[in-house]
């Protein structure tokens, strides 16, 4: 059991596996294995949500922050208690958790700006998809000494971007 | 062009004078225009391979110098059509996939190797240049070239010229943890022959009419006072430029700055935005990092081939002069 709720968390289950792995976690001995895995998954990233307080130790810390690091707003992550209560909920959850995992950005941000709150230096690395920067990267390119070494190698940034933010 | 060529020399020399007067070590500047001129002057084709995290992209450039001046195109070999095609200080980037084309129009010379005097003066206060070993890329022997930064607002550049042309062959930036965070490569490359006119025109001849163009237009002037003012800057960053764009699609000309240190740039841009901006904070591609946050109904935009933390701190710290 243990190992297919390993396979769970790390989102390598089949889709049969799962439906039958996700019904299971009704079991409360199951569930708390699944949690489990969990704290350590969490641990090993270096997550800090996990500790004791951090929801608000974090807060706290945000509302200190003397720059505006980022717009505040809600991190989507696991909550393990409402998941308890309802098993059913859990099993669309855990799907939807899976779905996170693809992207690492949010988790990763958060902890980021936690980390970084006693350095005040760097914010939270994430994704800025909307902003369509690529009119300014294709303006700055000419203005660099390093990247003028080299004719229009560079512009392939630009390209590589708006191969992916068609805008 | 012989013109050009003598505007150039004219300035290496002007800025050794400079330099001899102000006790810098010319070695830095000195190397960076050398190359600089290699890469405008020469004829030459090859493959280019640029890597950054986990992706690979490789590409094929031409570039070809004659009494019409300097002519360049690159091509992807693989993935989404992509073409870059640059006439001179034209610059214009297809995306047959998007139906896209964006058009940037250089002011002329206000682009390296334009460097101020003081530029040139505070590269060796903020990075350590040295020659490297010999080595082989591209299948010929090249010469290792380090810029290592004195201070972890910049990150570390690594150049592999040609001993024989000059020209670059390889360029990396590194980041504290000696991280390869970008790299450009040839690995191939033909210096001198014939270049064919063709291979630097655009594939696509005559635009369809439905695709979308997108205009960056040139700068009117290079010193307009914007209004903006940034408070804080990496020690050796002065501005360079300061002007108004238009840009396509956006409703009201947007305010660029330019902040350089002689190695890199530092672009700071302040255009209108009523609302709440979507992509604000930090995101990173390749050396490039960007920094988006909003003051009132504008959103600033700073990026530059820097660590992240510079182009926050410099974002963090711009205001509007009153």
């Amino acid at each position: 059991m243990g190992e297919e709720i390993s396979q769970l968390v790390d989102g390598e289950l089949e889709a049969a596996q799962l439906e039958r792995v996700c019904a299971r976690l009704g079991d409360g001995k199951a569930l708390e294995v699944w949690v489990a895995y969990h704290l350590i998954g969490d641990a090993l990233r270096q997550s800090a949500s996990v500790a004791p307080g951090f929801h608000e130790r974090f807060s706290e810390r945000l509302a200190a922050e003397p720059t505006v690091l980022a717009p505040p707003r809600r991190v989507p992550r696991p909550q393990f208690v409402p998941w308890a209560v309802a098993a059913s909920v859990a099993a669309v959850a855990v799907v939807g958790w899976i779905g996170l995992r693809e992207i690492p950005a949010p988790p990763l941000g958060a902890t980021a700006q936690v980390q970084t709150a006693e350095k005040v230096s760097v914010a939270a690395v994430r994704p800025l998809q909307s902003a369509g920067y690529n009119d300014y990267l294709m303006v700055h390119q000419a203005y660099s000494p390093a990247t003028a070494l080299q004719g229009v190698r560079p512009y392939i940034r630009t390209v590589a971007e708006s191969g992916q933010e068609a805008r | 062009m012989m013109r050009r060529v003598w505007w150039f020399w004219t300035g290496l020399v002007a800025s050794g004078l400079a330099l001899a007067e102000q006790g810098a070590a010319p070695g830095a500047a000195e190397w960076l225009q050398t190359v600089a001129n290699a890469a405008r002057q020469l004829n030459y084709v090859g493959t280019v391979v640029y890597q950054h995290g986990n992706r690979v992209e490789t590409s094929r450039l031409f570039h070809l110098n004659d009494v019409q001046g300097e002519q360049e195109r690159l091509i992807s070999l693989e993935g989404p059509m992509r073409e870059i095609v640059r006439s001179n200080d034209q610059v214009t980037c297809f995306y047959p996939e998007l139906r896209v084309v964006r058009i940037e129009q250089r002011s002329a010379r206000n682009a390296f190797p334009a460097l101020l005097p003081q530029q040139m003066a505070t590269l060796s206060q903020n990075y350590n240049f040295r020659q490297g070993e010999l080595a082989r890329v591209a299948g010929v022997e090249a010469r290792a070239y380090v810029f290592e930064p004195k201070d972890g607002l910049r990150y570390g550049h690594q150049f592999w010229t040609d001993n024989a042309s000059g020209l670059l062959l390889k360029a990396r930036m590194v980041n504290d943890k000696n991280e390869v965070i970008e790299q450009f490569m040839f690995t191939d490359l033909r210096v001198g022959g014939k270049i064919e006119r063709s291979s630097v025109r655009p594939s696509i001849g005559r635009l369809p009419p439905d695709w979308k163009v997108l205009k960056v237009s040139p700068a009117v002037g290079v010193l307009q006072d914007t209004g903006w003012q940034v408070a804080y800057l990496p020690p050796g960053f002065t501005k360079i430029v300061e002007m108004f764009r238009t840009i396509t699609g956006k409703p009201d000309p947007v305010a660029h700055l330019v902040f350089s240190d002689g190695l890199v740039a530092v672009s700071v841009f302040v255009e209108t935005h009523k609302g709440q901006a979507h992509g604000q904070g930090l995101v990173r591609t390749g050396a490039i990092n960007v920094y988006a946050l909003q003051i009132d109904d504008h959103l600033i935009t700073v990026l530059g081939e820097t660590p992240g933390e510079t182009v926050q701190r410099i974002a963090g710290s711009i205001t509007r002069r009153r």
